[in-house]
């Protein structure tokens, strides 16, 4: 993708697209100027490099391929200690597993993540990309990408085949489009095998949705000319992966619009990498929060815990500005929402919150400027653009304002500095600072009995800590062994999780942990045999529940030894916490959202 | 202005069984030939990266299996495996053996079945590239197809570039793609300013029509 991206190309890229302008330049007919003309960095031409001929060839070299994965396959030793160790913690993790990216690290364990089977010390298996906490920052991204591609080649290279979880774009022509590891252009070949296959099928009037091999899974999925891969040895369930691959075509959407098939009507052999170039940290961060954002299966979004008050304050300036021809006004906190407020009967899906968040989030020049870009909410309208407009408050806080108007800079900008002055005045940024300080829900603080429950919500969620009703024994997080739990409002579209605490201390076993619960949701959302009301399981990990009613579903883990009747009460006792905190961890009323 | 970013090209090779396609591929993707001949079962894809001219390329090769069918007259025909495959295609090799007589004919066959199968938009002007290959067989004594029977044929339809290779010895490989390339970046569509509709507020959140928008 930064492939293509070593010249100076005329065409309309909404997606690298030097979002910002510079506040007062050539503004105004500022998009049509940036979109008729971009100049692209120049991302290290890497013309001079070693050239290795891609092969395939299908279909014998492809099942080839899936066996020489699997020869490579570790066998992980059952894990029988509950708490597996982690080589590294949080983010150190990441960082270490990243310096290894490509290199084929000699021990897959010491870059933190040991699949799903518990720890492993085998130093021959195949590596997923250990990749540390939510916050990591694009360049670390970029970094990753850049060192594939100094050191691999392309699919007949061991450090790419080793790869856990592979997602690939391509044309129905067969050519590439994005790829998350590896040059996208020394997989041609690969991708010809995968379009050949996809074409073969299709051909039997048939739809080919999953190909098992060992413990590979191959998804596909066909959204008219774009073909979406995804190969994979960490045992998510079908219906996970496709709808990551749903989503990652949504971020290819926001970026382009549907439009894009228009092109390929009239041109088949129309090649689209140009049109993405500069977005591949949109896409690896994306990918990444499969990994440890659960609203990509929950598919609701999750709320910055703030006194009721100082989120009405919030709303309330929002709202003013959308009745001035404002479409969405959203103010966000990294991945959390403060408030959000729509034009009347404009309602914003809970995936496009997250496909937008994920595209400013990723983008660095976003944060250094305000900036105005056209972007496409997919599920509001995939045919076509919105104008936004946004701008960091503080290194957290980012207010993003969408109008239909593609001449609305200056307007949006007025809005924002009237919506800024009011979040000053009124201290909402400050009470941002300070509940991303004290946390979320803390399982220590789930309140022991009822009586304690009325103390307990007239606190602010941090400050019922400072004297906590149950003292945690080390180690063991809250009351009866609970370790952590996700509670999904159903008619909000909303859920809150709650903050990781020990013995799920680092990412790799919150990861494993997102999958775990990933898995349930699918199993309760199956459609052939669900959906279910409630699921008890036990495995050498934990004990997982999942309870789901008209109004909520609740997801809730537990130390493996914790005793089921405890348990169960004890997921009582969250219900009603969460229902006495929701002013705070919720966002209520004049929402949007009506779906 | 051309935009100097890589091209990816794809070019389907075609050709009767047994006239060197895939060796032709091999010869010039791995440096390779073998004596052996293999039936091409599945489709066989390979990627090469070549520079010219001070750009970029990358061609994805394929080389289609055919089903050998019989018809009720008995008489061999091939059944391909569908429109798929050459979808998109850049540029399609015609391969013949020069020592092979019917080899040569079928090239119209061959010629009519792309174009029906990939049913380009211009398909007078798309780009096709032919080859005579096996020019080394018994220092040549055993050709058949003269050189000037093959350019005739390439002049009538539409001056087809001509190169006769080897690919046991690898002579005039590298040229015959060299050309495939040049030819690529002779067609090269101009870069064209996509442009999306924007959501128009007067019909809400409806869908918007999609009269105007990608010019590409």
């Amino acid at each position: 993708m930064d492939s293509a991206s070593d010249a100076p190309i005329k065409s309309l890229r909404p997606a690298d697209r030097e979002p910002n302008i510079a506040a007062g330049l050539q503004q105004v007919s500022a998009t049509e100027a940036r979109l008729s003309s971009v100049t692209l960095k120049d991302s290290s031409s890497r013309d001079g490099e070693d050239r290795v001929p891609s092969n395939g060839s299908l279909p014998a070299d492809f099942y080839d391929a899936g066996e020489e994965i699997e020869a490579e396959d570790e066998e992980a030793p059952p894990s029988v200690a509950a708490a597996p160790e982690g080589s590294f913690e949080g983010d150190i993790a990441w960082r270490d597993g990243q310096g290894m990216d490509g290199e084929a690290p000699p021990s897959p364990s010491s870059s933190g993540y040991a699949g799903e089977r518990g720890s492993s010390g085998d130093s021959s298996g195949i590596v997923e990309e250990s990749d540390g906490s939510g916050g990591v920052s694009q360049v670390d991204w970029d970094k990753g990408k850049q060192r594939l591609h100094e050191n691999m080649q392309d699919d007949a290279s061991v450090s790419w085949r080793k790869r856990k979880k592979h997602f690939i774009i391509l044309s129905h022509s067969g050519k590439p489009i994005y790829s998350r590891y590896g040059d996208e252009h020394k997989l041609a070949g690969f991708a010809a095998t995968l379009q050949a296959i996809i074409s073969f099928v299709e051909n039997g009037r048939d739809r080919l949705k999953c190909v098992r091999a060992g413990k590979h899974q191959v998804v596909f999925l066909v959204k008219g000319p774009i073909y979406l891969v995804c190969i994979c040895c960490t045992e998510e369930p079908y219906e996970s992966l496709r709808e990551q691959l749903e989503l990652l075509y949504g971020q290819m959407l926001l970026i382009l619009t549907k439009s894009i098939d228009r092109c390929f009507e009239k041109n088949p052999k129309f090649d689209m990498t140009p049109l993405l170039g500069g977005t591949e940290a949109v896409f690896s961060s994306l990918i990444h929060s499969f990994g440890w954002n659960p609203a990509t299966f929950l598919h609701a979004y999750t709320c910055l815990p703030l006194a009721y008050s100082t989120r009405q304050a919030a709303g309330a300036i929002l709202q003013d500005v959308a009745d001035s021809g404002v479409l969405f006004a959203i103010l966000m906190c990294k991945h959390k929402v403060i408030s959000l407020v729509g034009a009347q009967k404009a309602t914003l899906h809970p995936d496009d919150m997250l496909l937008l968040a994920n595209f400013i989030l990723s983008s660095e020049s976003f944060r250094t400027s305000e900036s105005f870009s056209p972007i496409c909410l997919p599920r509001y309208n995939p045919m076509a653009f919105l104008y936004a407009y946004v701008q960091y408050l503080d290194v957290d806080t980012y207010l993003t304002l969408l109008s239909t108007n593609s001449d609305a800079f200056y307007h949006l900008k007025d809005c924002r500095i009237r919506i800024e002055s009011v979040l000053v005045k009124s201290n909402v940024l400050n009470e941002v600072q300070r509940s991303i300080m004290e946390g979320g829900m803390h399982v220590e603080d789930l309140p022991v009995d009822s009586s304690l429950r009325s103390g307990s919500a007239s606190n602010h969620l941090g400050m019922g800590r400072s004297e906590p009703v149950l003292v945690p024994q080390s180690g063991s997080g809250g009351p009866a062994g609970l370790w952590h739990f996700i509670y999904r409002s159903i008619n909000l579209d909303q859920y809150v999780s709650s903050e990781f605490s020990s013995p799920l201390n680092n990412f790799s076993q919150h990861k494993r942990l997102y999958r775990a619960y990933q898995r349930l949701y699918a199993s309760m959302h199956d459609q052939q045999t669900g959906p279910h009301k409630t699921q008890y399981k036990r495995d050498e990990d934990y004990v997982l529940f999942c309870w789901i009613t008209q109004d909520f579903e609740l997801y809730a883990a537990f130390d493996p030894l914790a005793d089921k009747a405890q348990a169960i009460k004890t997921c009582n006792r969250v219900c009603q916490w969460v229902r006495d905190l929701e002013n705070e961890i919720f966002l209520f009323g004049g929402s949007p959202f009506s779906w | 202005m051309a935009s100097r970013r890589r091209m990816l090209l794809k070019v389907i090779i075609l050709g009767d069984s047994g006239v060197g396609k895939t060796s032709l591929m091999n010869q010039y993707v791995n440096k390779k030939f073998s004596n052996q001949y293999k039936a091409t079962i599945g489709a066989d894809f390979l990627t090469k990266e070549i520079q010219v001219e001070d750009r970029l390329f990358t061609l994805q090769m394929l080389i289609l299996p055919f089903l050998q069918i019989w018809d009720t007259a008995g008489q061999e025909r091939f059944q391909s495996l569908g429109v798929a495959f050459y979808r998109g295609a850049d540029c399609c090799v015609l391969v013949y053996d020069v020592n092979v007589v019917k080899s040569f004919d079928n090239l119209n066959n061959w010629r009519e079945e792309f174009l029906i199968q990939a049913s380009p938009s211009d398909p007078e002007n798309f780009p096709f590239v032919v080859l005579g290959n096996k020019i080394d067989v018994d220092g040549g004594n055993s050709r058949v197809v003269s050189e000037k029977k093959a350019k005739a044929w390439c002049a009538s339809k539409g001056n087809i570039p001509y190169f006769e290779t080897s690919a046991k010895e690898g002579i005039n490989v590298e040229a015959a793609f060299e050309c495939i390339a040049k030819n690529a970046l002779k067609n090269e569509p101009e870069e064209e300013i996509y442009l999306p509709d924007t959501v128009d507020m007067a019909g809400s959140s409806r869908l918007q029509s999609s009269s105007s928008g990608c010019e590409c």
